[in-house]
């Protein structure tokens, strides 16, 4: 192996290297990616008699339909379907927390990506044509596109009576109280973007007819199970009608976690009976897909004189949309990231506004609320450091939980190193010995920043998962999960974890993810994929390993307590008895099937929701470069010191938070799809600006894991860690090297010119 | 699926013959298709994909005379007699493998929908290299959008491409302040 599995990283810090990946249990699944022999969602053309659909999406951000009409599109070349909202056979309504999003509208469309109707033809280009001869008749309505005004407008959903979905507020203490005894009190509003996923496969995939009268899907999603039953619902279909196959699906970080063109997919499969492909264009996903929630906050953060933080006040709004989908999830876990969950604030009143406009759909996205929120708390501890006259990392160390302290909100938490250790790390960085601004064209700054991540879907959401092993006939051991598969090395680390757990080779064992009829592990979201699939196994490979031996024994007479599970079968006394083939083919093979699922681990001891119980932290150091001609921005390194318990599979936590940093730098730098009455501004790549392999930074990611050696979590979740402190960092970079505080993201380099400039008339 | 059936209704179709992987291909189509649709029809490559169909991305990157170029931005009328590969006909093709051998190893990839797209303009990179040219292999991927990996593995892996001796845990060639302190 090119890296060591077993590697020992308790109590030291350790910098992660891919090693030799190519040696790794990866390798092949690499391969077939990099030849272009994986299939994707939207790779499915060879199936017989596949149509291909499209969608009618509205012409207004809000009105009221008056009429629809379909009937010429029927006649158009190449036509086999063409469906409205009547033709939906069950619940036209979909999303994960709040059924309120249509499938196809009836009475009112409220965003510019809701579909009407939809043809499923020969070929894309027919169904396109067919399109155009829908009619619709609108009675337009006014656009709600000002968040901060859409609480006085009339309501968009008339079932909610107001734009108002919802609202939360934390409270600890006495905030009046702990503000009068403030020395320092900082108060400033923040501004976060609304970022698109961008995942570089749009929204796609196939619906298939069963022959049965039920529905296959093979579509990028997050979470089969869950879409599945969603699905049934809206097809009018018994939930064991509807099955969701694994696909290799190109990105997802959220965006396709909420349905997509599945339920439109499943009414065009039922009419036609023929299996239809929906692959939105990048304009159509732009405007039709789900972003990340724009959020508006005011905060007033005070300490004492000694830097101990006494009273914390945030009200923050944030924008979701025409629909709720997860927005209020995403609220709450902006509020729980809010309080702070890395430091002691004494007393605190964190309330938040979820509300609905015309600005098309915001839900889940890497971070969820949380990095929107960690940007203003860690924001507001350098001005109050400012203010006092210490360095930030002073303030923070000041601050900072012990480990055994409750968390922010009073529950009980396991971190897995002392937020003290994280902390002095990112302050002994190298990158702040290079922390001089310079005189020439570019000035240089060095900043940091803390975050703190849970994992799991959060305690007022079930949340549970399982897996299931098994010996295929082919003598390999099948593991199966119903995670979907992104490339994010889920596959990789379950992998490592079986051999570790069993002693055999990776050879041995076949993964199997992502089947609506395997195993139910939940949704492929809020960093839980680990921290389940090691419980699952922990507790399935010793029982699976006892029925193996079992059934070994039997078939060679040999002592079963004397039989071992090793690379390639089953060894006495350190030599081959029984191969795994050897053992598959002479065995019925459901006698050697296990399964297990476990709820996922929450704070013990409170009836209301609390916060994450598993915790996770990350120190991020940031070096920038400020080109005082343009005013532009350059990350030339980024540092992390990451938290997150034993590491399984190097390249694959190294991936996850360098990729996640980037996002996290797209969001701080240039990405924002921001809208003028209810329309986006921008509608592909060319306009809305991700990063590209020159904005990269170098990376460096230090793993420091100290978990307690009884904890019986050792393992956690590392998909959104590496996106919680970037923005601030950078940031706060900035400051360092040109004095000028941006707290409205992405950094506007018109505004960072014109505040340098008028520096230099000051002096 | 046919070519001629994406279409618009009533488009001029002209016969056009070019190599693809090493075999000629004749297809009727309107004049202005695109290459990028024309691989997609043709049932022997997946690897073009459609992420942007303006140029932008990458994802539907292949070699056009040895060049590399966006398929979605190739139109029919500009293909007779050329020569298109993609990933599929490189399967023996020694800076193929070298270009792939060095994305795995440095983990380059996570959803892989974009690799393809980024191996192709590697591959050129190192095929003008190999005729004497100057080649900064960083800038052959300056067209190449991924969403997934931060560019880390890919870093490792141009620095990798571009000096064979360079230890694939350097982080891009030269002056890592980072890197000088470890």
């Amino acid at each position: 192996m090119g890296f060591d599995r077993t590697m020992e990283t308790r109590g030291d810090i350790v910098t992660l290297d891919t090693g030799s990946a190519a040696d790794s249990p990866s390798a092949v699944n690499l391969h077939r990616r990099i030849e272009g022999r994986l299939a994707y969602a939207t790779d499915q053309q060879e199936l017989p008699g596949l149509l291909h659909g499209a969608i009618l999406r509205s012409a207004h951000p809000h009105a009221r339909i008056i009429r629809v009409d379909s009937a010429r599109a029927w006649g158009m070349p190449g036509v086999q379907g063409v469906v409205t909202a009547a033709d939906v056979p069950g619940l036209n309504r979909f999303g994960i927390v709040v059924r309120d999003q249509p499938v196809l509208c009836d009475d009112h469309v409220r965003y510019e990506g809701d579909a009407i109707a939809a043809v499923a033809a020969d070929t894309r280009e027919q169904a396109r044509a067919a399109l155009e001869a829908i009619e619709v008749s609108y009675e337009p309505l006014p656009v709600i596109s000002d968040v901060t005004m859409a609480e006085q407008q009339a309501a968009i959903h008339d079932t909610n009576g107001s734009n108002l979905l919802a609202r939360e507020t934390l409270l600890r203490g006495d905030v009046d109280d702990a503000f009068a005894r403030c020395a320092a009190i900082v108060e400033h509003q923040y501004q976060t973007p609304r970022q698109m996923h961008a995942f570089m496969e749009t929204e796609g995939g196939v619906a298939i007819p069963d022959g049965q009268g039920g529905l296959v899907f093979r579509v990028g999603c997050q979470s089969g199970h869950r879409d599945a039953q969603q699905l049934a619902d809206i097809l009018g279909l018994a939930p064991d009608q509807v099955a969701v196959e694994a696909v290799a699906t190109g990105g997802a970080f959220g965006g396709k976690d909420e349905l997509t063109i599945q339920p439109v997919a499943g009414v065009l499969a039922l009419q036609t009976g023929r299996p239809v492909m929906i692959h939105l264009d990048r304009f159509e996903s732009c405007r039709a897909g789900m972003k990340r929630h724009p959020v508006s906050v005011k905060i007033t953060t005070g300490c004492d004189a000694g830097g101990r933080l006494l009273g914390h006040r945030v009200e923050a709004v944030l924008d979701t949309g025409a629909y709720a989908s997860l927005g209020p999830a995403v609220l709450a876990n902006y509020l729980d990231h809010a309080t702070a969950p890395l430091y002691r604030i004494e007393a605190y009143r964190v309330s938040g506004r979820l509300v609905y406009t015309n600005n098309g759909v915001c839900g889940a996205f890497r971070g969820f609320g949380g990095n929107q929120a960690t940007f203003a708390v860690e924001s507001q501890l350098d001005a109050l450091a400012q203010k006092l006259g210490i360095a930030p990392t002073a303030l923070r160390r000041i601050n900072l939980r012990s480990p055994g302290e409750p968390g922010s909100r009073s529950q009980t938490v396991r971190w897995t190193a002392p937020p003290a250790d994280v902390l002095a790390e990112a302050a002994a960085s190298p990158l702040w010995s290079a922390r001089h601004a310079g005189a020439g064209r570019w000035l240089t700054g060095t900043g940091m920043a803390m975050g703190a991540q849970g994992n799991g879907l959060g305690d007022d959401l079930p949340d549970s998962g399982g897996g299931q092993i098994s010996l295929s006939p082919a003598g390999r051991i099948r593991v199966a999960f119903g995670f979907s598969d992104f490339g994010q090395n889920i596959a990789e680390a379950i992998t490592c974890s079986v051999c570790d757990g069993l002693g055999c080779q990776e050879d041995d064992v076949e993964v199997v993810l992502g089947h609506s009829r395997g195993p139910d592990s939940g949704p492929t979201s809020a960093s839980r994929s680990s921290v389940l699939m090691h419980g699952v196994l922990t507790s399935l490979l010793p029982r699976w390993k006892a029925m193996v031996c079992h059934q070994a024994a039997r078939l060679t007479g040999y002592p079963e307590d004397g039989l071992e599970p090793g690379p390639g079968g089953l060894f006495l006394n350190n030599h081959q008895v029984l191969s795994y083939r050897e053992l598959a083919e002479s065995s019925d093979p459901d006698c050697m099937v296990a399964e297990a699922s476990q709820d996922f681990p929450v704070a013990p001891g409170h009836e209301q929701p609390v916060g994450r119980y598993l915790q996770l932290q990350i120190a991020t150091v940031a070096r920038v470069a400020v080109d005082r001609l343009s005013g532009r921005v350059r990350v030339t390194d980024l540092h992390h010191v990451t938290a997150a318990g034993r590491v399984i599979y190097p390249p694959g936590y190294l991936g996850q938070i360098e990729g996640a940093a980037v996002m996290g730098l797209g969001m701080t730098l240039t990405e924002d799809l921001p809208t003028r009455d209810g329309r986006y501004v921008a509608d592909n790549l060319d306009q809305y600006l991700i990063p590209v392999f020159h904005d990269a930074p170098r990376q460096r990611v230090d793993v420091l894991d100290n978990t307690p050696k009884d904890d019986p979590f050792p393992v956690r979740g590392v998909g959104e860690l590496g996106i919680e402190a970037v923005a601030p960092a950078i940031t706060a970079a900035i400051e360092a090297a040109t004095g000028i505080r941006v707290r409205q993201l992405p950094v506007d380099p018109g505004d960072l010119l014109m505040a340098l400039s008028a520096q230099e008339q000051d002096l | 699926m046919n070519v001629r059936d994406t279409a618009p209704e009533g488009s001029v179709l002209e016969e056009v013959s070019f190599e693809l992987n090493g075999h000629t291909i004749s297809r009727s189509v309107p004049a202005a298709a695109s290459l990028l649709d024309i691989l997609r029809a043709s049932g022997q490559v997946t690897s073009a994909r459609a992420g942007c169909r303006v140029g932008r991305c990458g994802a539907c990157q292949v070699l056009l005379d040895g060049c590399a170029i966006p398929a979605c931005l190739v139109m029919a009328c500009q293909l007779p007699g050329r020569r298109v590969e993609t990933v599929e006909g490189l399967d023996s093709d020694p800076d193929f493998l070298t270009v792939r051998d060095a994305l795995a190893g440095a983990n380059a990839l996570q959803c892989g929908y974009c690799t393809p797209g980024f191996a192709i303009s590697l591959v050129a990179g190192l095929r003008q290299r190999r005729q004497g040219h100057q080649v900064d292999l960083a800038e052959t991927v300056a067209g190449n959008l991924c969403r997934c990996t931060g560019y880390g593995g890919l870093r490792r892996a141009v620095g990798q491409l571009s000096d064979p001796g360079h230890h694939a845990n350097a982080d891009g060639p030269g002056d890592s302040l980072l890197g000088e302190q470890k």
